[in-house]
């Protein structure tokens, strides 16, 4: 069977360090996988690959049965893969409605524009009621929403996830990843997620690659990895810290 | 007094259209373009030999500057600047590069327009009479109207196009905005393209109060600064304000302290800055 997309043995190299090597990765339509693995392990650098922010030095990156890893990024959003970067990205100086409006930039149809960010306001009720906030006044989570929000105006039928949890306060760690799951079941969205925060990332998905020092070490099914405290105590850190909140709290959104 | 004033708005819509060029190529590209004077004077020259030597209307000699300026801000994007922003991301190499560049286009000019100063035919004759003292000729009445119907239409484009949004995207974060899908190569030459345009403008209307000649461009970047500064970097609101605050104080400064204005205007910029080194809106 072909897979859906798949990496095959991609290598990045920073001039002449070694960030990404030998990773293959591969998954099914409709699948929610996990990349999970301590700081700099190279997964986001593993995702610069796939997004096109990054070229590889070796390797092959395929997706819905076209070769993506040539292709310039915006080539790569056209095709369906679409990610929300680690730490957010938001543009902070524009609205809500223009950071969404941002997502949908490839897109011509306007009123199915319109209808994606209805659909968006379903699952993030929130983004609805700040919709002329300037993006950068929100709290971390209210921005990861948005970013992801943002992510889905541009119809990916490939969702990649850095870090989504990094920053956010505990409450909305628990939306997110509900959000997560409902774009994966009832969007039929396919999902990647990379996280820190590795039991939330093996909760929510279906297998999970754990990267160390730039490599693939371990190809498992979640919950199994979820039981498994070798893997926890050698890749991921003795023991799983709540996350904190960093986020700037909710009275900053009550500025405007 | 009042006509003091109008004087100085009448250059600082002009200098507000030089401004936005300049920062906009600075939020966009993160370049200080030392050369944006030189485009203004390039502007004026075609206008110059458009409707001053050619004798066609002073509109098509306006649209003239303004395509052969957005065609030159491509080229410089293409020639110059991406080559040199590929190789290295260091501030210091494209400014040495905007200063090259600054004087290479001031040696062609010297070469291709000579050094005598240019003027052109009035475009209207006659005097507004505004009150019982204070005047202004109807050729500066078009120029406001043309300068601030740009700057409004510039504003309406970047807050409500796709174009302006992709734009503005990719001067707040580059990579996010490339995420979305927008092609920041393209952009940037558009980006370039629509500065230069903007200065071209400009010169093309200076040129026909004023006159120009080969020499002014270092001199109206220094000025391209000094409101970017005031005003503040990266922001279209600041560039406006910097643009009209510097023609009002050079208005104010030429009439009150003929010929020491400069003087005054660098001496009351280092201590604005040393209060508040940001400009007036400027960002962090």
């Amino acid at each position: 069977m072909t897979n859906y997309f798949e990496t095959k043995r991609i290598e990045v190299r920073y001039d002449r360090v070694l960030a990404v090597s030998n990773v293959s990765i591969h998954m099914q339509e409709g699948e929610t996988i996990a990349l999970i693995g301590a700081n700099g392990s190279g997964k986001t650098s593993t995702l610069r690959a796939i997004t096109g922010l990054t070229a590889i030095s070796a390797g092959e990156i395929w997706f819905d049965g076209r070769r993506i890893d040539k292709m310039p990024s915006d080539a790569i959003v056209q095709a369906g893969v679409t990610m929300v970067p680690e730490g957010r990205h938001v543009f902070p100086l524009m609205s809500v409605k223009d950071n969404l409006l941002m997502g949908a930039f490839l897109r011509r149809d306007k009123a199915a524009v319109q209808e994606t960010m209805q659909r968006v306001f379903t699952l993030f009720p929130r983004l609805k009621e700040r919709l002329n906030q300037a993006a950068g006044t929100m709290s971390g989570g209210e921005q990861q929403m948005m970013v992801i929000g943002r992510a889905l105006m541009a119809k990916p039928r490939l969702l990649i996830l850095d870090e989504p949890s990094l920053g956010v306060a505990p409450l909305f760690v628990q939306e997110i990843a509900r959000a997560i799951v409902n774009i994966n079941k009832n969007e039929k969205v396919s999902v990647i997620l990379v996280e820190q925060n590795s039991r939330m990332a093996l909760r929510i998905s279906t297998r999970a690659y754990v990267m160390s020092i730039g490599r693939v070490v371990v190809n498992d099914q979640s919950r199994r990895l979820l039981l498994d405290d070798r893997v926890q105590k050698a890749y991921l850190g003795e023991e799983l810290q709540p996350i904190e909140d960093v986020g700037e709290g909710d009275d900053k959104g009550k500025l405007d | 007094m009042g006509q003091v004033l109008i004087n100085g708005l009448y250059s600082g819509v002009q200098y507000a259209l030089i401004a936005l060029g300049l920062t906009l190529i600075f939020s966009l590209m993160n370049v200080m373009n030392f050369a944006h004077g030189q485009l203004y004077v390039l502007g004026g020259f075609v206008t110059y030999y458009v409707y001053g030597v050619l004798g066609l209307p002073f509109v098509v000699a306006l649209l003239a500057a303004g395509i052969t300026l957005a065609v030159v801000g491509l080229l410089f994007d293409i020639l110059f600047f991406r080559k040199v922003l590929a190789r290295s991301a260091r501030d210091e190499s494209t400014m040495l590069l905007a200063t090259g560049t600054a004087l290479l286009l001031d040696s062609l000019f010297i070469i291709f327009f000579g050094e005598k100063h240019r003027g052109v035919p009035t475009v209207i004759s006659g005097v507004m009479r505004i009150s019982n003292n204070i005047f202004l000729p109807y050729s500066r009445v078009l120029i406001i109207i043309i300068s601030v119907a740009v700057i409004v239409f510039f504003i309406l484009f970047m807050k409500y196009t796709r174009c302006g949004r992709g734009l503005r995207a990719m001067a707040q974060d580059r990579e996010a905005a490339k995420l979305m899908g927008v092609n920041v190569d393209r952009y940037s030459m558009f980006g370039w393209a629509l500065a230069a345009m903007l200065a071209g403008l400009a010169g093309a209307m200076l040129v026909s109060v004023s006159g120009v000649n080969s020499g002014l461009g270092t001199w109206l970047s220094i000025k391209a600064f000094i409101m970017v500064m005031i005003g503040g970097a990266g922001v279209i609101s600041g560039a406006i304000i910097g643009g009209l605050m510097l023609g009002i104080l050079e208005s104010f400064g030429s009439s009150f302290l003929p010929g020491n204005q400069y003087l005054a205007i660098f001496i009351a910029l280092i201590i604005f800055l040393a209060i508040r080194p940001r400009g007036l809106l400027g960002r962090q």
